[in-house]
């Protein structure tokens, strides 16, 4: 079986895996990172995105020989080591942006790359069609984009905290 | 679809990795049950409904897709994929029934040989005479016809069975997803495997999300449990995404139309309300009594309607096994009875709530015996 070597949240690892072995299978059976789900099978939810090289993509639809050498980050590797949220974890918190919590670590791992692509900053109508490869089946957007949009401010440097929620 | 050429005679018993294939024809021979239907209904005339078998692995013919043909047991997951792409059984493709309503027509094609019009049975409840006087001197009839369409429950964790067997005492262990593990050992042990209860023993851990669709007994709990004694090793069987989309008993489908008399004041008369429920191609534990008692024994409402009469026919398809969902029928009585007051509301020019002032049940009459609520 073929070996692929990578860093997954910031550690070293090789994983022997198959030909066909998927980059969402690797993580959640065989790293054991199950905080990225699978939804769907067919490319369409997007609960499985990961960051491969600080790009937002959906693991179900690489191979995780693909992943050769490069840097993935899950959504087990946001926060800091401290335990300290990153912006959009803490803004999704903040504004309740999750029901069941299924599609929540997809959607932060997407969110996250689209703000990063857009320093000029996002409307909401911009946030929900960067959203489109997301599905959230409680159909809880209205909040998921009110964190996204709460979070881009910080992760701009345009405030130094998360604007609160309204109570 | 028929089966021209069994799984068994194919070449995925000597696919790398295999250990055992197992079809429905070697089930039964083993004198495996099948999966029973664990609530009972009783036809208008009082005959029992019709409960065609549901084998654990369909026999010679499939009836809907996801219904299991074969189970291949092998060292790892990917040998077992790769082996089981090697089960290819010849098919010939029947007519399907979609719907209900082609199910219902004379000369449809016979999902069970043995159920006549593929109709499960056909129920009623209320005093219909009583209904007819309502309609008959009401000032203000208003009619709702609805499909309460079936949906995929889709739990966040799918299904997931390991089976064990201890050939030193003979007692087996089944870890399963389930929301209802005593009644799976019951139904597994008396009906299926055949074995003393004593001797199964049931853990339900992490159910990972369930909302009725793991309240049944499916299939596999019974096939690993099976295979774990027959093999003498543990057998692990999880569902994928994909498997869980086409396996996953589905919930409500009904067809409903619904009349509700008032008088020239708004206040009702009577609910008059026919039925269409689609049991799927087999009958699922409990699918026969979300319908009459889990639904229409709500029609109600919190309304003091003096009279209901309701109609059900239960009809078998080609689509999965409905089963229990969320609510199971009461969700489904529910939306109908609101969609109809706003509708009687909306034709009447009156207030949607207005309306429902003039219809509660007022609190002093509690406890209040509705006409079709079961006594």
């Amino acid at each position: 079986m073929p070996k692929v070597s990578l860093t997954v949240n910031g550690k070293p690892v090789s994983v022997e895996v198959e030909n066909r072995t998927l980059l969402v299978e690797m993580l959640r059976e065989q790293l054991r990172l199950t905080g990225t789900h699978v939804g769907c099978d067919t490319s369409q939810c997007g609960a499985c995105v990961v960051h491969v090289n600080g790009a937002s993509v959906k693991s179900c639809t690489i191979l995780a020989v693909q992943c050769e050498g490069t840097e993935v980050l899950t959504i087990e590797g946001l926060a800091a080591p401290d335990g300290t949220l990153h912006p959009m974890q803490e803004a999704f918190r903040e504004y309740h942006a999750l029901q069941c919590g299924f599609c929540t670590p997809g959607m932060v791992m997407s969110a996250i790359d689209l703000v990063q692509r857009n320093p000029q900053g996002l409307s909401d109508r911009e946030i929900r069609e960067g959203l489109e490869g997301n599905l959230c089946r409680c159909t809880g957007y209205h909040n998921i984009v009110r964190a996204i949009a709460a979070a881009q401010v910080v992760m701009h440097g345009k405030a130094s905290e998360l604007p609160r929620a309204a109570e | 679809m028929r089966m021209r050429k069994s799984a068994a005679s194919t070449p995925a018993r000597s696919a790398p990795g295999v250990i055992a294939v197992f079809t429905g024809a070697d089930m039964a021979a083993e004198k495996i049950g099948v999966l029973p239907c664990s609530w009972q209904v009783k036809n208008k005339d009082g005959t029992p409904i019709a409960e065609p078998p549901h084998p654990v692995l369909a026999i010679s013919k499939v009836r809907h897709v996801g219904d299991p043909v074969a189970v291949l047991v092998a060292e790892t997951k990917p040998q077992a994929r790769d082996a089981a792409e090697r089960i290819a059984s010849e098919w010939e493709v029947l007519p399907a029934l979609a719907s209900m309503e082609a199910a219902l027509d004379a000369g449809a094609p016979l999902v069970h040989d043995e159920v006549p019009g593929n109709l499960c049975y056909d129920w009623h409840l209320g005093d219909e005479g009583a209904v007819d006087a309502a309609f008959a001197k009401a000032c203000k009839v208003a009619r709702l016809e609805l499909f309460n369409n079936p949906l995929i429950p889709n739990a966040m964790e799918p299904r997931c069975a390991v089976g064990d067997y201890d050939a030193a005492t003979g007692d087996y262990t089944l870890w399963t997803t389930s929301q209802n593990p005593h009644v799976i050992r019951l139904l597994k042990g008396a009906f299926v495997l055949n074995v003393p209860e004593h001797t199964l023993c049931v853990f339900a851990a992490d159910v990972g999300g369930g909302f009725g669709s793991k309240i049944y007994h499916n299939a596999e709990e019974a096939i690993v449990t099976w295979a774990a004694g027959k093999l003498k090793r543990p057998v692990k069987w999880t569902a994928d995404r994909t498997e869980s989309f086409r396996s996953d008993m589905p919930g409500r489908d009904h067809v409903t139309q619904a009349k509700l008399a008032l008088d020239d004041q708004g206040r009702f008369l009577a609910l008059r309300v026919r039925t269409l429920a689609n049991m799927g191609a087999y009958l699922s534990s409990f699918a026969p009594c979300v319908p009459p008692y889990l639904s229409a024994t709500l029609l109600a409402g919190v309304y003091t309607t003096p009279a209901i009469y309701a109609e059900l026919k239960a009809v078998f398809t080609n689509t999965g096994p409905v089963d229990a969902y969320r609510g199971a029928g009461r969700p489904e009585a529910t939306l109908l009875l609101k969609r109809l007051v706003d509708i009687a509301a909306h034709e009447m020019g009156m207030d949607r709530v207005e309306i429902r002032r003039r219809n509660f049940i007022p609190k002093d009459a509690c406890p209040y015996q509705t006409p079709a609520a079961l006594q």
